[in-house]
Protein backbone atom coordinates (compact mmCIF):
# COMPACT_ATOMS: atom_id res chain seq x y z
CA UNK A 1 0.00 0.00 0.00
CA UNK A 2 1.36 3.13 -0.87
CA UNK A 3 0.54 6.53 1.36
CA UNK A 4 -0.25 10.19 0.95
CA UNK A 5 -0.38 12.82 3.15
CA UNK A 6 -2.25 16.21 1.46
CA UNK A 7 -3.47 17.36 4.78
CA UNK A 8 -3.00 21.54 5.16
CA UNK A 9 -2.66 21.63 1.24
CA UNK A 10 -5.21 24.06 -0.51
CA UNK A 11 -6.91 22.96 -3.04
CA UNK A 12 -7.00 21.82 -6.04
CA UNK A 13 -3.72 20.25 -4.68
CA UNK A 14 -5.06 17.25 -2.88
CA UNK A 15 -6.26 16.23 -6.17
CA UNK A 16 -3.56 16.42 -7.84
CA UNK A 17 -1.16 14.83 -6.02
CA UNK A 18 -3.51 12.21 -5.41
CA UNK A 19 -3.94 11.67 -9.40
CA UNK A 20 -0.52 11.53 -9.65
CA UNK A 21 -0.09 8.60 -7.05
CA UNK A 22 -2.82 6.78 -8.48
CA UNK A 23 -1.00 6.54 -11.46
CA UNK A 24 2.10 5.43 -9.95
CA UNK A 25 0.91 3.35 -7.16
CA UNK A 26 0.42 -0.29 -7.03
CA UNK A 27 -2.28 -1.72 -5.35
CA UNK A 28 -4.32 0.61 -2.69
CA UNK A 29 -3.69 3.98 -1.45
CA UNK A 30 -3.90 5.67 1.68
CA UNK A 31 -4.63 9.47 1.71
CA UNK A 32 -4.27 11.52 4.51
CA UNK A 33 -6.44 14.44 3.80
CA UNK A 34 -8.20 17.22 5.35
CA UNK A 35 -12.28 17.41 6.09
CA UNK A 36 -14.26 19.87 3.87
CA UNK A 37 -13.94 20.65 0.02
CA UNK A 38 -10.35 18.39 -0.25
CA UNK A 39 -12.50 15.24 1.21
CA UNK A 40 -15.43 15.74 -1.13
CA UNK A 41 -13.07 16.79 -4.37
CA UNK A 42 -10.69 14.13 -3.91
CA UNK A 43 -13.78 11.54 -3.35
CA UNK A 44 -15.46 12.54 -6.37
CA UNK A 45 -12.06 12.46 -8.50
CA UNK A 46 -11.56 9.05 -7.31
CA UNK A 47 -15.01 7.36 -7.62
CA UNK A 48 -15.61 9.45 -11.11
CA UNK A 49 -12.72 7.30 -12.85
CA UNK A 50 -14.63 3.71 -11.30
CA UNK A 51 -11.70 3.62 -7.79
CA UNK A 52 -13.39 2.78 -4.76
CA UNK A 53 -13.17 4.80 -1.21
CA UNK A 54 -13.41 3.87 2.17
CA UNK A 55 -13.43 6.84 4.62
CA UNK A 56 -12.20 7.01 7.82
CA UNK A 57 -12.79 9.60 10.30
CA UNK A 58 -9.54 10.45 12.37
CA UNK A 59 -8.83 12.98 15.39
CA UNK A 60 -6.79 15.27 13.18
CA UNK A 61 -9.10 14.27 9.53
CA UNK A 62 -10.11 12.01 6.65
CA UNK A 63 -8.23 8.73 5.68
CA UNK A 64 -9.51 7.37 2.51
CA UNK A 65 -8.32 3.73 1.37
CA UNK A 66 -9.08 3.69 -2.37
CA UNK A 67 -8.38 0.50 -4.63
CA UNK A 68 -8.25 0.33 -8.39
CA UNK A 69 -10.71 0.01 -10.52
CA UNK A 70 -8.78 -3.22 -12.48
CA UNK A 71 -6.74 -2.89 -15.09
CA UNK A 72 -9.18 -2.97 -18.03
CA UNK A 73 -11.00 0.31 -16.64
CA UNK A 74 -8.11 2.07 -15.75
CA UNK A 75 -5.69 2.51 -18.16
CA UNK A 76 -3.92 5.29 -16.39
CA UNK A 77 -2.92 3.50 -13.49
CA UNK A 78 -0.34 1.46 -15.82
CA UNK A 79 0.36 4.35 -18.40
CA UNK A 80 2.43 6.75 -16.53
CA UNK A 81 1.37 10.24 -17.38
CA UNK A 82 5.26 11.22 -18.48
CA UNK A 83 5.56 7.58 -20.36
CA UNK A 84 3.03 8.54 -23.27
CA UNK A 85 -0.44 8.82 -21.51
CA UNK A 86 -0.98 12.09 -21.08
CA UNK A 87 -2.95 14.84 -22.93
CA UNK A 88 -1.26 18.14 -22.83
CA UNK A 89 -3.13 21.84 -23.84
CA UNK A 90 -0.41 24.52 -24.55
CA UNK A 91 -1.99 27.99 -23.90
CA UNK A 92 0.21 30.59 -25.77
CA UNK A 93 -2.24 33.39 -25.61
CA UNK A 94 -4.98 35.32 -23.58
CA UNK A 95 -7.07 35.42 -26.26
CA UNK A 96 -8.67 33.04 -29.21
CA UNK A 97 -7.95 33.15 -32.78
CA UNK A 98 -7.60 36.52 -34.89
CA UNK A 99 -9.34 38.95 -34.65
CA UNK A 100 -10.62 41.53 -32.47
CA UNK A 101 -8.79 41.60 -29.00
CA UNK A 102 -12.62 41.86 -27.34
CA UNK A 103 -13.64 38.79 -28.83
CA UNK A 104 -10.57 36.59 -28.81
CA UNK A 105 -10.28 37.47 -25.19
CA UNK A 106 -14.87 36.35 -24.77
CA UNK A 107 -14.04 33.72 -26.38
CA UNK A 108 -11.10 32.09 -25.18
CA UNK A 109 -12.85 32.66 -21.52
CA UNK A 110 -15.90 30.60 -23.07
CA UNK A 111 -13.94 28.09 -24.32
CA UNK A 112 -12.37 27.32 -20.96
CA UNK A 113 -15.44 27.33 -18.98
CA UNK A 114 -16.70 25.31 -21.77
CA UNK A 115 -13.95 22.53 -20.73
CA UNK A 116 -16.02 22.31 -17.23
CA UNK A 117 -18.89 20.20 -19.45
CA UNK A 118 -16.37 18.04 -21.29
CA UNK A 119 -16.09 14.39 -19.97
CA UNK A 120 -12.43 13.63 -21.32
CA UNK A 121 -10.33 16.48 -20.10
CA UNK A 122 -6.42 17.74 -20.74
CA UNK A 123 -4.47 16.21 -17.88
CA UNK A 124 -2.02 19.24 -17.73
CA UNK A 125 -2.93 22.72 -19.14
CA UNK A 126 0.32 24.68 -19.42
CA UNK A 127 -0.33 28.73 -19.35
CA UNK A 128 2.61 30.09 -21.54
CA UNK A 129 2.99 34.49 -22.30
CA UNK A 130 0.45 36.05 -22.56
CA UNK A 131 -1.55 32.71 -21.40
CA UNK A 132 -0.55 33.59 -17.62
CA UNK A 133 -3.07 36.12 -17.37
CA UNK A 134 -5.74 33.68 -17.34
CA UNK A 135 -4.25 32.45 -14.06
CA UNK A 136 -3.98 35.46 -12.18
CA UNK A 137 -5.21 37.43 -10.26
CA UNK A 138 -8.05 39.50 -12.63
CA UNK A 139 -8.85 36.52 -14.59
CA UNK A 140 -12.38 35.75 -15.10
CA UNK A 141 -11.64 32.37 -15.64
CA UNK A 142 -9.84 31.33 -11.95
CA UNK A 143 -13.40 29.79 -10.86
CA UNK A 144 -13.40 27.49 -13.89
CA UNK A 145 -9.53 26.58 -13.41
CA UNK A 146 -10.31 25.77 -10.00
CA UNK A 147 -13.04 23.67 -11.17
CA UNK A 148 -10.69 22.09 -13.57
CA UNK A 149 -8.38 21.66 -10.85
CA UNK A 150 -10.65 19.17 -8.95
CA UNK A 151 -11.62 17.23 -11.54
CA UNK A 152 -7.58 16.04 -11.96
CA UNK A 153 -6.01 19.02 -14.16
CA UNK A 154 -2.87 20.00 -13.14
CA UNK A 155 -3.19 23.58 -13.88
CA UNK A 156 0.45 25.35 -14.37
CA UNK A 157 1.83 28.32 -15.32
CA UNK A 158 5.43 29.48 -16.98
CA UNK A 159 7.33 31.11 -14.25
CA UNK A 160 9.49 33.36 -16.75
CA UNK A 161 5.87 34.48 -18.51
CA UNK A 162 4.78 35.55 -14.81
CA UNK A 163 7.67 36.93 -13.93
CA UNK A 164 7.79 39.05 -17.13
CA UNK A 165 4.07 40.06 -16.50
CA UNK A 166 4.47 40.87 -13.03
CA UNK A 167 2.00 38.31 -12.00
CA UNK A 168 4.34 35.94 -10.34
CA UNK A 169 2.72 37.00 -6.76
CA UNK A 170 -0.46 37.21 -8.28
CA UNK A 171 -0.91 33.68 -9.52
CA UNK A 172 -4.47 32.68 -8.54
CA UNK A 173 -5.30 28.84 -9.88
CA UNK A 174 -2.57 25.93 -10.41
CA UNK A 175 0.80 26.25 -9.47
CA UNK A 176 4.30 27.49 -11.08
CA UNK A 177 6.42 25.59 -13.80
CA UNK A 178 9.43 26.00 -16.02
CA UNK A 179 10.15 25.12 -19.65
CA UNK A 180 12.20 21.91 -18.76
CA UNK A 181 8.57 20.28 -17.32
CA UNK A 182 6.95 21.84 -20.46
CA UNK A 183 8.79 20.94 -22.77
CA UNK A 184 9.45 17.03 -21.49
CA UNK A 185 5.72 16.95 -21.10
CA UNK A 186 5.23 18.09 -24.68
CA UNK A 187 7.67 15.91 -26.07
CA UNK A 188 5.77 12.80 -24.34
CA UNK A 189 2.48 13.12 -24.80
CA UNK A 190 0.13 11.29 -25.76
CA UNK A 191 -1.53 14.49 -27.65
CA UNK A 192 -0.88 18.21 -27.26
CA UNK A 193 -3.89 20.69 -28.40
CA UNK A 194 -2.20 24.50 -28.67
CA UNK A 195 -4.16 27.03 -28.64
CA UNK B 1 -20.38 27.64 -13.25
CA UNK B 2 -23.77 27.86 -12.21
CA UNK B 3 -24.87 27.45 -8.62
CA UNK B 4 -28.67 26.67 -7.63
CA UNK B 5 -30.64 30.19 -7.34
CA UNK B 6 -28.25 31.99 -9.75
CA UNK B 7 -29.80 33.90 -12.51
CA UNK B 8 -29.01 32.97 -16.31
CA UNK B 9 -29.61 35.83 -18.73
CA UNK B 10 -29.63 34.99 -22.18
CA UNK B 11 -29.29 37.77 -25.65
CA UNK B 12 -30.14 37.03 -29.09
CA UNK B 13 -26.69 38.99 -30.24
CA UNK B 14 -23.32 38.50 -29.67
CA UNK B 15 -23.05 42.63 -29.43
CA UNK B 16 -25.95 42.99 -27.11
CA UNK B 17 -24.08 40.21 -24.61
CA UNK B 18 -20.48 42.24 -25.26
CA UNK B 19 -22.65 45.53 -24.30
CA UNK B 20 -24.60 44.39 -21.70
CA UNK B 21 -21.04 42.86 -20.04
CA UNK B 22 -19.40 46.03 -20.78
CA UNK B 23 -22.17 48.12 -18.97
CA UNK B 24 -22.69 45.75 -16.01
CA UNK B 25 -19.03 45.59 -15.63
CA UNK B 26 -18.46 49.83 -15.70
CA UNK B 27 -20.81 49.38 -12.37
CA UNK B 28 -18.64 46.81 -10.80
CA UNK B 29 -21.71 44.29 -10.67
CA UNK B 30 -20.66 40.78 -9.64
CA UNK B 31 -21.66 39.31 -13.01
CA UNK B 32 -19.99 36.72 -15.27
CA UNK B 33 -20.36 36.18 -18.98
CA UNK B 34 -20.30 32.06 -19.52
CA UNK B 35 -21.34 29.76 -22.57
CA UNK B 36 -25.23 29.49 -22.17
CA UNK B 37 -25.62 26.20 -20.67
CA UNK B 38 -26.72 23.32 -23.51
CA UNK B 39 -29.66 23.06 -22.12
CA UNK B 40 -31.25 26.47 -22.88
CA UNK B 41 -29.71 27.19 -26.03
CA UNK B 42 -28.95 25.07 -29.24
CA UNK B 43 -26.39 27.38 -30.95
CA UNK B 44 -23.23 28.69 -29.64
CA UNK B 45 -24.93 31.43 -26.99
CA UNK B 46 -23.41 33.47 -24.39
CA UNK B 47 -24.90 34.05 -21.26
CA UNK B 48 -24.74 36.47 -18.25
CA UNK B 49 -24.72 34.98 -15.19
CA UNK B 50 -25.49 36.63 -11.97
CA UNK B 51 -26.44 36.04 -7.99
CA UNK B 52 -29.89 36.68 -6.29
CA UNK B 53 -27.77 40.08 -4.17
CA UNK B 54 -27.25 41.91 -7.70
CA UNK B 55 -30.35 41.15 -9.20
CA UNK B 56 -32.07 44.38 -8.55
CA UNK B 57 -29.27 46.34 -10.03
CA UNK B 58 -28.22 43.97 -13.12
CA UNK B 59 -31.66 43.76 -14.23
CA UNK B 60 -32.45 47.30 -13.36
CA UNK B 61 -29.15 48.27 -15.05
CA UNK B 62 -30.21 46.00 -18.58
CA UNK B 63 -33.78 47.55 -18.46
CA UNK B 64 -32.72 51.14 -18.30
CA UNK B 65 -29.64 50.60 -21.06
CA UNK B 66 -32.83 48.63 -23.12
CA UNK B 67 -30.61 45.62 -23.36
CA UNK B 68 -32.90 43.55 -21.82
CA UNK B 69 -32.25 39.91 -22.34
CA UNK B 70 -34.09 37.36 -24.40
CA UNK B 71 -35.10 35.12 -21.31
CA UNK B 72 -34.08 35.17 -18.27
CA UNK B 73 -33.63 31.63 -16.06
CA UNK B 74 -33.04 30.75 -12.51
CA UNK B 75 -30.92 27.65 -11.79
CA UNK B 76 -33.31 24.95 -9.34
CA UNK B 77 -31.61 22.03 -9.08
CA UNK B 78 -30.55 20.12 -12.25
CA UNK B 79 -33.08 22.37 -14.28
CA UNK B 80 -33.46 26.31 -14.99
CA UNK B 81 -36.52 28.00 -14.54
CA UNK B 82 -37.72 30.33 -17.02
CA UNK B 83 -38.43 33.96 -15.01
CA UNK B 84 -40.48 37.00 -16.72
CA UNK B 85 -41.66 37.42 -20.28
CA UNK B 86 -39.82 36.98 -23.64
CA UNK B 87 -38.24 40.31 -24.42
CA UNK B 88 -37.53 39.83 -27.98
CA UNK B 89 -35.01 42.28 -29.18
CA UNK B 90 -33.56 43.39 -32.75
Amino acid sequence: MSNLDVRGMACPLPVVQVKRALESAQGELRVLLDDGAPRENVKRFAQGRGYQVQEERLEDGIAFTITGPGAAAAPRQVVPAEAGGATVMLIGTDRLGDGPEELGRLLMKNFIITLLDMSELPDRIFFVNSGVLLAAQGSEVIEALEGLGNRGVEVLSCGICLDFFKKKELLAAGGVTNMFTIAESMLNARSVVRL
Amino acid sequence: MIKDGDYVAIFNSIHRVMEAERLLKDKQLKILLIPAPRALAADCGLAIRYAEDVRPEVEGALAEAGLLPRDSYRKNGDTFEKIGEDNEQP
